[in-house]
């Protein structure tokens, strides 16, 4: 084996000029393979991050059908328990809690529809990007001011077309969870996101603000959860669930719905997932391109050598003998041009991971603003293109190793 | 021959003349029945309202997620001018409804703002309630906008009001029946433009107010909602109060701190 092995390196450096154009079409396609897949790879975890982080989280629990068909009443009572077990899991990094209700926003200018999000605010923070959200005025408390107004977080499109900066009155009113008009004064404490963003038309409010003036005393509509790692999602789903069950077997949890982000924003996830297959075809035919080349250099080089199988042949050579020669010269060739292009690779793609390119004009995907594609760096990138490669070097090299293993020494010898 | 034919001429213009009567007869007892029928639906209109009242009600808004219950009280003039405000519970205490023909705005103290509710909010809920915007304000138009014909069981007036071709309305038939003896509303029924029966509206629990005996509580039932039911109960009713005056219905009335 070690001999056939000595043979193939040697074999390799016989033809310089053809290995090395093989080389480089293999080692094109490995670099063009690795940057393709980093780029989907990275942007699309830097969007999912962004997505999860700034919105959704990595877990959702509602009640019943929620998260199709929201109502108000749809709510999840004795949510600190839930909030308990989910201290239990492990894969947990944070938690938070929420309330939704559509509401008409007041200011003595004018007055527009608006989405009134109650949240946990200590832990909002903790799970979602909110804070940095804020772009002007400060993160705001659970106290009531003096005179009994909670302060409210107010997206940037409705501070903007009510004309209302910090410290003022916004006034809400919304049906409450008894069918009651729910109506409150609020004070601006903060502008959250730019105009425009997908925080425009949002009021965050103090949790309990919000549940007493959606009169929903002690329930919530919505338990985010983030994990360690986005890709537990659904292993954690299923997990929780099924721990859920167990401990909680009373009547009261059996309506709740765990979801993963990819059902919470299935319109992107899918729209993501197709992309991803769209590359996969793209990549796909530079792979076919590059391996009718690799399929030409090999079967160019055993013609070349019919005389040189014949003589190996005749001497005594068996015939799957030539064509592991044929076969670990073709891999050991890919193997080294992938290694080669590596070098290059590395640097590239380093680059695509910590600067990337900016784009001029933000990309609105699904809501979320997207400024940058950045690449990503990972065994994942690196090592499935060069496992591509080499396994289909190896495979494209098995025709022409049965062509050279099948000369027949005599005709062989007659050949030029 | 010209006998016979002067005869028989006689008879036929005998005959004629018989119908023509009868017809008569027939048009005037329609016509009858009509004015009736008009008749019944204003009394029944105005027999909570007298010309001009003051109630304290109860209303109970059930739903299968909740249920709710509310005290309020309530000042009318006519069919033009009425004043809703609400006692309890202390979350919406003081929230407050005017209607002055056909306008309605609603009060609310911690905001302190009056909102009028556009038209497009007619048929909206009012309070939450079964009950419509539409209902406060122009239910009591039903003469002058439906057709009305009466028919009459031996102790019930069923008027059936039909939208006229300009209404704007979103009932296609109202039915509604009055009790003839006590010559009070039993129960009225409202139909979409298909006929399918949409909500009904029960009278109930006669009680004695003043010197009028009246149906005590009322039930609005809508079909297309299931396990929806407002009740609302006239705890009190006096006809021609001393403190119903003009200020009342204003918009400064409506503002006032309560």
């Amino acid at each position: 084996m070690s001999l056939l092995v000595k043979l193939a390196f040697r074999n390799i450096f016989r033809q310089r000029r053809r290995s090395l154009l093989t080389a480089l079409s293999i080692g094109g396609g490995y670099f063009l393979c690795t940057l393709s897949f980093s780029l989907t790879e990275g942007s699309y975890n830097n969007l999912i991050n962004l997505f999860t982080l700034t919105k959704t989280g990595h877990v959702q629990i509602h009640k019943n059908d929620y998260l199709d068909r929201p109502k108000l009443y749809k709510a999840i009572d004795d949510y600190a328990v839930i909030g308990q077990q989910l201290d239990h899991m492990d894969q947990v990094k944070s938690y938070t809690y929420r309330t939704f209700a559509p509401a008409l926003a007041y200011s003595d200018d004018g007055n527009r529809p608006a989405q009134v999000i109650g949240i946990d605010l200590t832990r909002e923070r903790a799970t979602t990007l909110i804070a940095d959200k804020v772009t002007s005025g400060h993160y705001i408390d659970n106290n009531a001011d003096s005179d009994g107004y909670f302060q409210a977080m107010v997206g940037a499109g409705i501070a903007e077309s009510l004309k209302i900066g910090l410290g003022d009155d916004l006034i809400l009113i919304s049906q409450g969870a008894d069918g009651s008009i729910a109506n409150d004064i609020f004070k601006v404490g903060a502008i959250i996101g730019s105009s425009g963003g997908g925080d425009d038309a949002n009021v965050y409010l103090p949790l309990i603000a919000a549940q007493s003036f959606l009169t929903l005393e002690e329930r919530v509509h919505e338990i985010v959860v983030t994990l360690d790692d986005y890709s537990e999602s659904e292993a954690f789903a299923e997990a929780f669930s099924k721990k859920l069950a167990e401990t909680l077997p009373g009547l009261a949890f059996s309506n709740l719905t765990i979801s993963t982000w990819q059902v919470v924003e299935v319109d992107f996830y899918n729209s993501m997932e197709s992309d991803k297959r769209g590359n996969a075809v793209a990549l796909a035919v530079i792979l076919f391109i590059v391996f009718i080349g690799v399929l030409n250099t090999v079967l160019m080089s055993v013609l070349e050598r019919t005389r040189e199988f014949g003589v190996m042949k005749a001497i005594g050579s068996r015939p799957a003998t030539i064509l592991s020669l044929v076969t670990i010269e073709t891999t050991m060739l890919a193997a080294l041009s992938v290694v080669a292009a590596l070098f290059l690779t590395l640097p590239l793609t380093y680059w695509l991971a910590h600067v990337g390119f900016e784009l001029s004009e933000p990309l609105d995907v699904g809501g979320i603003m997207f400024s940058a594609y950045r690449g990503e760096m990972s065994w994942f990138v690196f090592g499935v293109p060069f496992l591509l490669l080499v396994f289909f070097a190896f495979v494209i090299s098995i025709p022409p190793g049965i062509r050279a293993a099948r000369i027949l020494p005599t005709q062989a010898m007659r050949s030029f | 021959m010209q006998q016979i034919t002067f005869v028989r001429g006689l008879i036929v213009s005998g005959l004629l003349l018989t119908t023509c009567v009868m017809a008569d007869n027939d048009i005037d007892k329609r016509l009858d029945k009509q004015r009736d029928a008009i008749q019944i639906i204003n009394q029944m209109e105005a027999l909570y309202r007298g010309d001009s009242s003051r109630a304290d009600m109860t209303m109970i808004v059930k739903t299968p997620h909740y249920q709710r219950e509310m005290k309020m009280t309530s000042s009318a003039v006519g069919d033009e001018q009425s004043f809703i405000r609400v006692l309890a519970p202390k979350k919406d205490r003081g929230i407050a409804t005017l209607k002055l023909d056909d306008e309605m705005w609603n009060y609310f103290p911690k905001i302190n703002k009056v909102i009028k509710v556009p038209p497009s909010m007619m048929m909206g809920a009012w309070m939450g309630s079964d009950f419509t915007n539409d209902d406060l304000v122009k239910q009591t138009a039903l003469t002058d906008e439906y057709n009305l014909t009466l028919n009459e069981t031996e102790t019930e007036y069923i008027v059936t009001l039909v939208p006229k071709e300009l209404t704007v309305t979103v009932w296609g038939k109202i039915d509604y029946l009055v009790d003839r003896a006590a010559m009070v509303p039993i129960e009225q029924n409202f139909y979409d433009d298909r006929g399918k029966l949409i909500r009904t509206l029960a009278f109930s629990e006669l009680k004695q107010f003043g010197d009028v005996r009246l149906p005590s509580r009322l039930e609005m039932i809508p079909l297309n909602k299931d396990g929806h039911k407002t009740i609302i109960i006239y705890d009190e009713l006096i006809f021609d109060p001393d403190d119903v005056a003009p200020s009342v219905f204003t918009l400064r009335n409506l503002k006032s701190r309560f």
